[in-house]
């Protein structure tokens, strides 16, 4: 007799805890990991394969500004313009060129604009060997004095060639000199680093985790 | 039975079937089910070129259905007289990332959580150990003084340790030398990313995203289209992009031109001009055996 009273008791019991238990799941209120950190999408700048620098022949291609290599709009013609030293034997750049920032080797080694430049027509290259280039070969004057960085370059070892390595596919470009050089300061310069990875388990906020550890 | 005692058990009954369906709630929210038909497939290289095609049709179908792109998916195949081999030149790279992240762009990995093929390794001067290595530097400016920089990826071995170690062979070695997964074959055990001496193989332990505006579309079956929950996955030298003739996405955003890529069998490839000419050459962990076609090359 006493067993059929409980009966209604337990069964009571069993649809409530069923009914929390459904309420329970429904509501998520656990099983599901706490949202991970957002992570914002990387900046599109870092994605773009554009070289540090346009060359003069880039600008052509572009078609944009090209004042800047205007040399005779202030330059007169027959007259090169003189180049003057302070009393250090460095060269003076006078304002008008303010972004030309010469530092081309060890000690400024190579800053005689005419060592590049051809005094007889300023639009024009003129390496040691007496060549006159035009601006857009300016690959070749880099390759008369620096003839072993050259032949890496020829060979695809020094530089970068995008596009196609199967060049019966598609075309295969190689990048100047001077898409990586200045050719005024060559040396290449730093960059800011693209973000690092971000933790799975960001231990504070995440800004704080991606922290570099103490350098040595 | 009693009416009474019948709507009783009934109570109970329908509880807890509503507590049983309520508790299946995330499989319900699980939207990259294994279809059937992706169930039923064949093992890679035993699909027919007619398979195959129904293959890449019902890949491009879910891709769709998920991102609202509609992507390119093909199946490229190894070329003839192709070996692919990647050097780095160490005197050059500066340790940037940008092709960390030209590589995720490419190759559609998860952006939360981050997947990156690509590692790169701050390194102080004057040594190789691999452990001495910081990959999670935050420095204002690169390169700084007294450190290189060595950016570690799949090292495309071969003898590929986590080829062996795979149980159902989910992942091999193509005649091109690019270590391939195919990611329905995976069944997640994670074998080949414990083998795997240079820690390039990544697993996806939750459902991968990917914003819609980021997916690359342009997709190979055996490279970069979309991955799911529970696969392992690593770079394939992009596959989509060099087995038809382009260089990979890392080399194509390197600001240095550290990165060199290319065919081993052809003599005239640039790849094959600086084995041939540069002295110093490493692979990394030569010791255990891998013979990687990964080299890293100094400029002396
Ligand atoms: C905006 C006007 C302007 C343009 C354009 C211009 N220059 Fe000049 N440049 C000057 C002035 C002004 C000076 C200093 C006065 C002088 O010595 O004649 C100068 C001086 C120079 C010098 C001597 C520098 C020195 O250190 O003494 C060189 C070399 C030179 N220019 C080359 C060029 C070349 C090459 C171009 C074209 C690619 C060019 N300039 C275009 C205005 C210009
Ligand atoms: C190492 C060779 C070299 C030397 C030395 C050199 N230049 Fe140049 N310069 C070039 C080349 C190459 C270009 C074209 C660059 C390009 O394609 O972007 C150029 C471009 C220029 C331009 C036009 C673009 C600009 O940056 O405004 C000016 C002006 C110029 N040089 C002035 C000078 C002056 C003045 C000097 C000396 C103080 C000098 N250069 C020394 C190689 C040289
Ligand atoms: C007239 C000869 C000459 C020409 C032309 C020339 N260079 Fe140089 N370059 C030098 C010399 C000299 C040095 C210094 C070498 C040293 O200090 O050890 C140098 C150094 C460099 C360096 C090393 C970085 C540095 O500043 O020390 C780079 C990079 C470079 N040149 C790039 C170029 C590029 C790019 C061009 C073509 C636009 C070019 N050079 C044209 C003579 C030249
Ligand atoms: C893809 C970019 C790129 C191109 C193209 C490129 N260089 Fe460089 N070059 C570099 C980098 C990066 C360095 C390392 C420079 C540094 O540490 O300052 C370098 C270094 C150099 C040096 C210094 C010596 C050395 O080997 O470290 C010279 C000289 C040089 N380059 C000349 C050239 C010449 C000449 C050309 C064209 C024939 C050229 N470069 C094309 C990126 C480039």
């Amino acid at each position: 007799m006493q067993a059929r009273n409980r009966t209604p008791m337990v069964l009571t019991i069993l649809v409530v805890a069923f009914a929390g238990l459904a309420a329970a799941f429904l509501s998520d209120s656990w099983g599901y990991p706490a949202p991970r950190a957002i992570i914002p999408p990387v900046d599109r700048a870092i994605l773009d394969p554009a070289t540090v620098r346009r060359s003069y022949a880039d600008l052509v291609r572009a078609k944009e500004d090209l004042s800047d290599f205007d040399c005779y709009a202030c330059h007169e013609k027959g007259h090169p313009p003189p180049l003057r030293y302070d009393g250090n034997q460095k060269l003076i750049v006078p304002p008008e060129h303010a972004d030309v920032v010469m530092g081309h080797g060890t000690h400024g080694r190579n800053n005689n604009c005419f060592n590049c430049h051809n005094e007889n027509n300023l639009t024009t290259l003129q390496p040691r060997d007496g060549r006159e280039l035009k601006l857009e070969e300016s690959t070749q004057l880099c390759g008369s004095c620096h003839g072993p960085t050259y032949r890496d370059w020829d060979s695809g070892a020094h530089g970068r060639i995008n596009g196609y390595w199967n060049t019966k596919l598609g075309p295969a470009v190689k990048k100047d000199c001077v898409n990586c050089h200045n050719p005024h300061s060559p040396r290449f310069p730093g960059r800011k680093p693209a973000p690092g990875p971000h933790p799975l388990h960001p231990v504070a906020e995440p800004a704080q985790a991606v922290e570099a550890p103490p350098t040595h | 039975m009693s009416r009474r005692s019948f709507l009783r058990t009934s109570a109970v009954l329908a509880t807890g079937l509503a507590a049983v369906a309520a508790s299946l709630k995330p499989l319900f929210e699980m939207e990259d089910f294994t279809s059937a038909e992706q169930f039923m497939q064949k093992y890679y290289k035993e699909l027919t070129p007619d398979e195959m095609a129904k293959v890449l049709k019902r890949i491009e179908r879910e891709v769709e259905k998920q991102y609202g792109v509609r992507p390119h998916v093909r199946d490229l195949k190894p070329m003839d007289g192709v070996e692919f081999v990647y050097a780095l030149n160490l005197s050059r790279c500066i340790g940037c990332r940008k092709c960390v992240h030209a590589c995720v762009a490419e190759n559609n990995q998860s952006r939360n959580p981050e997947i990156q093929y690509i590692r790169v390794l701050k390194m102080p001067h004057g040594t190789f150990d691999l452990e001495k290595g910081d990959h999670n530097y935050d420095t204002a400016q690169v390169p700084e003084k007294g450190f290189f920089y060595m950016p570690v990826q799949c090292q495309q071995c071969h003898n590929p340790p986590c080829v062996k170690v795979c149980p159902v062979n989910a992942t091999w070695q193509e005649k091109d030398g690019i270590t391939v997964i195919d990611y329905d074959w995976c069944i997640g055990c994670r074998y080949c990313e414990a083998a795997c001496p240079y820690w390039a193989r990544r697993f996806n332990f939750t459902k991968p995203s990917i914003p819609a505006d980021r997916l690359n579309p342009e997709m190979a079956y055996l490279g970069n289209r979309p991955r799911k929950q529970g696969v392992m996955e690593k770079c394939h030298f992009c596959v989509q992009r060099t087995r038809a003739g382009r260089y990979p996405a890392c080399l194509e955003v390197c600001p240095t031109g550290s990165r060199k890529f290319g065919n081993i069998l052809d003599p005239d490839s640039e790849i094959s001009q600086i084995l041939r000419t540069k002295r110093v050459f490493m692979q990394l962990k030569e010791d255990v055996g891998t013979n990687p076609r990964f080299f890293y090359y100094f400029d002396v």
